[in-house]
């Protein structure tokens, strides 16, 4: 396999010198092109993790590395979508402004920049939205602006905290198929890792889920997902198979005994 | 639909029902009393109109006008440059919160004196007392709506490589602004109290002066006149600013759904 996109090793937050660290021992590889899911309790670390992978907060050992390059403060070449989309889009500034915001220091023309704007806008599914404000929109749409705007400046990895935690379940299902189109383009699939407490959401999206579990926080289980592409919000929620690998997440979460090896994976 | 369509008439009228009452027990009462210290409200609204529209009179309220707006600006551009400053570094805040905290405590009124003996008795002591005075309610407000920004939009920022100055004035100026247009809204009342007081002492024009000199000729309508022309002043600016304000933050009023 080639070189990891995301190397993680040995990866330990503690915020206090007393009391259990909120992460510990984490080591993992995301490759290029790869759509990884870590699932986790609410509470459970999830979001430490990826404040340290982005370089939002720093470790207290262990190290991030991204295209071999150490993250020591948020690198270009990642992306975040938060789960908040009414806090993190900016109220003062139109969908456009928003999306445009990342570009603001780039040397080519204005037409240019609009043009991707566009262009990213069109991705996520919000052609001629660019004039309204995000208070003017549905969560849904505003979360879809806020991914827009996470992949205008076209991320190597694109990092995505719980982002449809905060939407009804139909809306869910659509943002889930938007994460898979985006994953699946064929000129610049964006690698993703998706940080989610639903388990189903993560065996659905993923080639590969990661189980953060125990206090302090560690992986204790890889699973390879292998449920063929492109997929199918009905057909493969009701495959033996995805209800199988739920299963056996379901008791790698409530049990964080360290697995290595399961039944499911191959 | 009758009903609600009476009670939105019940409102107003009351309103106007009180100012009437108030001014007639007024009129009443000062027609009884019958003493050159209290005038009726009919003489002192006489008085209001013959003196209002005079060039004399209209040149105090400029003069009193331009320090009133010299003063606000002064004061919200310092407080709101150091309210974003003690907003949004720890470290500054440490620095300079005794020190304002101290300052905060003196009223503006009390430098009066001071500010007199340092700049002389023209308006730029005036319009120290109004800035200084102006300074800290902005700078409050400021300093609060900065440190209530979500985390989001604070990550959002570093995610997005947003360096200081562009963070201060392209993140936190808009995302503070409904706090700081509070700051600015108590800034408007306070300054005509303090542009009032300042023109107590030592001063040749404006509408302070204007009422002292009236109060020692013992033209008391003319006095209760000018406290008037403050009233409606006061009322005047405090709607301007509220259609500003309309204005500026239309995305904050539409967005929380008002």
């Amino acid at each position: 396999m080639s070189e990891p996109v995301l190397r993680v090793s040995c990866l330990e937050k503690r915020y206090s010198d007393v009391g259990p660290a909120a992460i510990a021992d984490v080591t993992f590889d995301v490759f290029g092109g790869e759509l990884l899911a870590v699932v986790g309790r609410s509470g459970g670390g999830k979001t430490t993790l990826l404040r340290l992978l982005c370089g939002l907060t720093p470790p207290t050992t262990g190290s991030v590395h991204l295209d071999g390059r150490l993250v020591s403060s948020p690198p270009r070449e990642a992306a975040i979508v938060f789960q908040d989309y009414s806090r993190s889009l900016f109220p003062w500034l139109n969908v456009g402004s928003n999306v445009m915001f990342p570009l603001r220091r780039e040397r080519e023309p204005h037409s240019e920049k609009h043009a991707r704007v566009e262009a990213v806008l069109a991705e996520v599914g919000l052609e001629g939205v660019g004039k309204k404000y995000p208070w003017q929109l549905s969560g849904g749409m505003q979360q879809r602006v806020a991914i827009a705007r996470a992949l205008v400046s076209r991320p190597e990895i694109l990092l995505l905290d719980e982002p449809f935690a905060s939407v009804d379940a139909l809306t869910r299902a659509e943002l889930q198929d938007l994460v898979l189109r985006l994953h699946e383009l064929q000129e610049h699939g964006v690698t993703i890792l998706h940080v989610t407490h639903d388990i189903d959401e993560a065996v659905y999206l993923a080639d590969r889920v990661l189980v953060l579990s125990g206090t302090p926080g560690r992986i204790v289980a890889s699973v390879d997902v292998g449920l063929p592409r492109p997929r199918k919000q009905t057909e493969t929620r009701s495959s033996s198979r995805f209800l199988a690998l739920r299963n056996e997440l379901h008791g790698l979460i409530a049990a964080p005994e360290p697995v290595q090896s399961t039944p499911a994976s191959r | 639909m009758k009903t609600s369509a009476a009670r939105r008439l019940v409102g107003p009228a009351l309103g106007v029902l009180v100012f009437v009452a108030v001014t007639g027990i007024w009129q009443l009462w000062a027609g009884a009393e019958d003493s050159f210290l209290v005038p009726t409200a009919s003489e002192v609204a006489k008085r209001a109109w013959d003196v209002w529209p005079t060039s004399d009179f209209l040149s105090e309220v400029g003069q009193s006008m331009k320090r009133y707006a010299a003063g606000f600006a002064i004061a919200a551009a310092i407080g709101i440059a150091l309210g974003l400053l003690v907003g949004a570094s720890h470290a500054a805040r440490r620095t300079l919160d005794p020190f304002l905290e101290c300052l905060r405590a003196v009223p503006a009124i009390a430098i009066v004196p001071a500010a007199i003996l340092i700049l002389g008795l023209g308006d730029a002591s005036r319009i120290a007392v109004i800035a200084f005075g102006l300074c800290f309610p902005i700078l409050v407000n400021t300093a609060e709506g900065v440190r209530g920004i979500p985390l989001e939009v604070r990550d959002t920022a570093s995610m997005l490589h947003v360096g200081r100055v562009e963070r201060a004035s392209r993140i936190y100026l808009p995302a503070a602004l409904p706090s700081i247009m509070a700051g600015l809204r108590i800034a408007v009342s306070l300054g005509l109290v303090l542009v009032i007081v300042s023109e107590f002492v030592g001063e040749q024009n404006g509408i302070g002066y204007y009422l002292i000199i009236q109060q020692s000729k013992f033209d008391y309508p003319a006095l209760y006149a000018g406290i008037l022309f403050l009233g409606l002043l006061g009322y005047l600016l405090n709607r301007l600013f509220l259609l500003v304000e309309r204005r500026v933050l239309a995305w904050h009023y539409r967005a929380a759904g008002e």
